[in-house]
């Protein structure tokens, strides 16, 4: 479709705008990393627990907006509740899949297994509900726009899903750094017992970051829902494997990383995408994950944490 | 006979120096006490021996090899055993399992034999449980054998910890506050087994806070203090030092 | 008696193959090294010695042990990267690893049928093949748990410092571990490959991953029995209770947190511990 927008422009001009276009759908879908790898990156960053169950929470918050949708209530209304739905289903797993594991010390080992048996339950429920089926949002949800400029074309759906993705992160960001919660949580995170001692209570804190990561999977939910109009109860199974990718590149439990992260992933995605046989991108991709395992396991931006002996857990 | 010999050991963590320019002896057949008060850098020294963190500069000898740079399971192999001043045992385990791994410089058998079982690694388990169960005996430790080595009571614990690294059978022996939290009859029994051990011609290096404990038992002493030597000498050449005395009471 | 065999044979079959995967899982969990890669190393060892077969013609009895040596061999090449790892970033690694297996396996389409997989690879590993095969690979398993290796892999297990500071080196154990958990799964792969007509590309993927944890963590981590137990009740459990057929993943996804929550050491391994304390106690 590229070669019949540009006809009328010389080839290496025409070459140049594939590329920013290429980079700039790249930076969008970026943008929805950042919003999924955030809480899966904040929440072992803080608690060192790596949450497997958060693809499932994404899924849950597409079906939730695409169940408002389907309601005849608007879409803005259905990007709230899955934000709030999301939010509030993450405090359920930390309540039932990993509250008694940080008692028992192996919280790193647990806290998989548990999250993976909670995935499976959630996606199951999904499965029920959808009857296995991929559910698409009924026509003109997302009123279909497309302004171009320089030889990029934009969609209003693309400018919705960046703008959605800045105004999270940053709000995001506000809450995790200007705020007494976010200080609380901080503290939590360095030290539990001290924390407690000074008067923070953990679970609160447990609380807050389980819903702040909630609630940005929610909404990345809702925009991969709307970006590919499918939603389904596998959906969340790439992000997650993704995911990975997204928080290693940037450094496990690092918050700025996992935004850098997300953004080069995107760009890297939709080259690879683009430039090499559709076949090997997952190869590639996973391949990366796994050479920067190998060359710099603590990413762009963590702490020297991966190659650390394990002690007494 | 081989001494462990650290030479201008120095360690920086960014900023701040732990351990500057240290030198110090650990001869064989003798106890060494290593004191100082909280924070003179005395169990940095110690991970600094024993490979668990790189040094900044200088180097550590044991006889004629040179361990600066080697890794922590080098240093095991060199024949360096040491105890760990918050007690870590394998706690699931029994006390038998536990001072049985402590053997594992020793076993010679290879990684085949190991995998089917074959009659040479069977041979060497059985010696090596009649070993331990010497050593068991020797500490007085028999009846705990078989309990998981998490449930014993602390002073128990300690000397299970010290029964694996003897089980070692090392030329050094690092002990880090090896009486910390035993009454002084304790204290004396175990006193008593270092003796022994020094008398078999082991080297000790012992860290220690109970004052009466290091003057009774080492024959030389260093002490520390911000990470820097300030004093070494016999136990009462120690006890009369004004800059002891000043780290001590903090004049 | 033979009734109750012919009758059950499929189910027999396929707790006999799991528990060879389980025990793979089992002997990396065994050392610490957290690795989830049995998956993508069962593809290798199923599809060489499936190709072997059916490409050049070669015997099972060559190509199976074939794919064992290449299970071995994969693992020892990604141990060295992964033994400069720990914990997650081990789990994340290996996923990443059976997440390249699987996709470069659904890429090469031409020599392994991509998404079709393989079909009619001869069948010829029934249960007398796979009884003594398992009999044998447990008897391995016990043997290391028994000596030096299994007492060096039970200290880096619990704690790596102290494991070290006896002169365990960790990197060549973990190595040794994680070959030997490959081979276990490459072995395994040939025989299922042997033994199902067919193969395809996705029966090694996160399911694959899920199941094998699954078995390990319910049965218990420390003593052998506890993976084979595991693989039996949770082979067994949709057969005996039909409702549990139907929901049987999230059955899998209940069940997966409640042994972790509230019992982590599974139900071998909490029944031996049990067991052991009441004769501890008694004078």
């Amino acid at each position: 479709m590229w070669e019949a927008f540009d006809v009328g422009l010389p080839d290496q001009a025409a070459g140049r705008a594939m590329i920013a276009q290429q980079l700039l759908n790249g930076l969008v879908s970026g943008g929805v990393y950042a919003l999924f790898a955030l809480g899966f990156t904040l929440v072992f960053g803080l608690h060192g627990i790596l949450n497997l169950a958060h693809g499932g929470v994404l899924m849950a918050g597409a079906f939730i907006a695409y169940y408002t949708v389907q309601a005849g209530l608007p879409l803005a209304l259905g990007l709230v509740l899955a934000i709030i739905g999301g939010g509030l289903l993450s405090v359920l797993l930390e309540f039932t899949a990993f509250r008694r594991l940080r008692r028992s010390g192996e919280v790193e080992f647990g806290a998989i297994i548990s999250s993976i048996g909670a995935n499976l339950v959630l996606v199951t429920i999904a499965q029920r509900i959808s009857h296995t089926q991929v559910m698409r949002f009924p026509f003109g949800t997302f009123p279909i726009v497309i302004y171009q400029f320089l030889g990029v074309r934009v969609s209003a759906l693309q400018l919705f899903m960046a703008a959605c993705s800045l105004v999270l992160v940053v709000i995001l960001t506000f809450c995790l750094y200007r705020t007494g919660a976010g200080r609380q949580i901080r503290a939590v995170a360095s030290n539990e017992r001290a924390a407690v001692l000074v008067g923070t209570n953990p679970n609160a804190v447990y609380f807050q970051t389980f819903f702040l990561s909630g609630a940005l999977a929610g909404a990345a939910g809702v925009l991969v829902g709307l970006a590919f109009n499918s939603i389904h109860f596998m959906m969340g199974e790439p992000y997650l494997l993704r995911g990975f990718v997204v928080i290693i590149l940037g450094g496990l439990g690092s918050v700025p990383g996992a935004m850098l992260g997300s953004l080069l992933f995107g760009m890297i995605q939709t080259l690879t995408i683009a430039y090499l046989p559709s076949g090997l991108t997952d190869a590639i991709i996973y391949s990366i994950l796994f050479l920067i395992l190998l060359v710099r396991p603590n990413g762009l931006l963590g702490k020297p944490a991966a190659g650390v002996m394990r002690g007494r857990r | 006979m081989t001494t462990l010999v650290l030479d201008h050991v120095t360690k920086r963590f960014g900023g701040l120096v732990a351990t500057n320019d240290v030198s110090l002896a650990i001869p064989p057949a003798r106890i060494t006490g290593v004191i100082g008060p909280n924070g003179a850098g005395k169990t940095t020294i110690v991970n600094l021996i024993t490979g668990m963190l790189p040094l900044t500069a200088g180097a550590i000898r044991l006889g004629g090899r040179d361990l600066t740079h080697a890794a922590a399971h080098e240093v095991g192999r060199a024949g360096i055993a040491r105890t760990f001043q918050n007690i870590r045992l394998l706690r699931e385990a029994s006390v038998a399992d536990n001072i049985m791994v402590g053997f594992h410089r020793h076993e010679a058998v290879s990684v085949t034999a190991s995998l089917f079982g074959l009659p040479s690694a069977r041979r060497e388990t059985a010696r090596i449980r009649v070993r331990t169960q010497a050593l068991l005996e020797r500490f007085g430790m028999q009846r705990f054998a078989d309990h998981p080595a998490g449930a014993l009571a602390y002073g128990h614990q300690r000397r299970v910890e010290m029964m694996r690294a003897l089980a070692t059978e090392p030329d050094i022996l690092i002990l880090d506050e090896p009486v910390a939290g035993m009454n002084d009859v304790e204290a004396r029994e175990l006193g008593d087994i270092f003796e022994d051990l020094a008398r078999s011609g082991m080297g000790i290096m012992l860290i220690e806070h109970n004052m009466r404990f290091v003057m009774r038992l080492c024959a030389n002493i260093f002490v520390l203090d911000g990470g820097r030597l300030i004093a070494e000498g016999p136990p009462d050449a120690i006890a009369a030092d004004p800059a002891v005395i000043t780290a001590y009471l903090g004049i | 008696m033979i009734k109750f065999l012919a009758a059950y044979r499929p189910l027999i079959d396929l707790f006999l193959l799991q528990s060879g995967y389980a025990l793979s899982q089992y002997i990396v969990l065994r050392a610490g090294v957290f690795s989830i890669a049995s998956a993508g190393l069962a593809a290798i060892g199923a599809y060489v010695a499936a190709l072997l077969t059916m490409r050049l013609g070669l015997s099972p009895i060559l190509s199976i042990p074939i794919g064992a040596v290449a299970g071995l061999a994969s693992a020892l090449l990604i141990s060295w990267p992964l033994a400069r790892l720990r914990g997650v970033y081990q789990a994340i690694a290996t996923l990443a690893f059976v997440q390249i297996v699987l996709s470069l396996n659904l890429y090469a389409e031409a020599v392994t049928g991509g998404a079709m997989g393989l079909n009619g690879i001869p069948s010829l590993v029934g249960t007398w093949t796979l009884l003594p095969v398992l009999i044998g690979v447990g008897y391995v398993v016990t043997a290391v748990n028994a000596n030096k290796l299994g007492r060096a892999f039970e200290a880096m297990r619990q704690d790596e410092a102290v494991a070290a500071s006896l002169g365990v080196s960790v990197t060549l154990n973990q190595s040794i571990a994680f070959g030997l958990s490959g081979a276990i799964a490459g072995l395994y792969g040939g025989l299922e490959a042997f033994h199902s007509y067919a193969l395809e590309p996705n029966q090694f993927g996160f399911a694959f991953v899920v199941a094998t944890l699954s078995y390990v963590v319910f049965g218990g981590r420390r003593s052998v029995l506890g993976p084979i137990i595991g693989t039996a009740v949770l082979v067994a459990l949709p057969e005996l209770a039909r409702p549990l057929a139907e929901n049987r993943t999230l059955a899998y996804g209940v069940l997966l947190m409640l042994v972790i929550n509230f019992m982590p050491r599974g139900i071998v391994d909490s029944l031996l511990e049990y067991v052991h304390r009441r004769r501890m106690a008694r004078p």
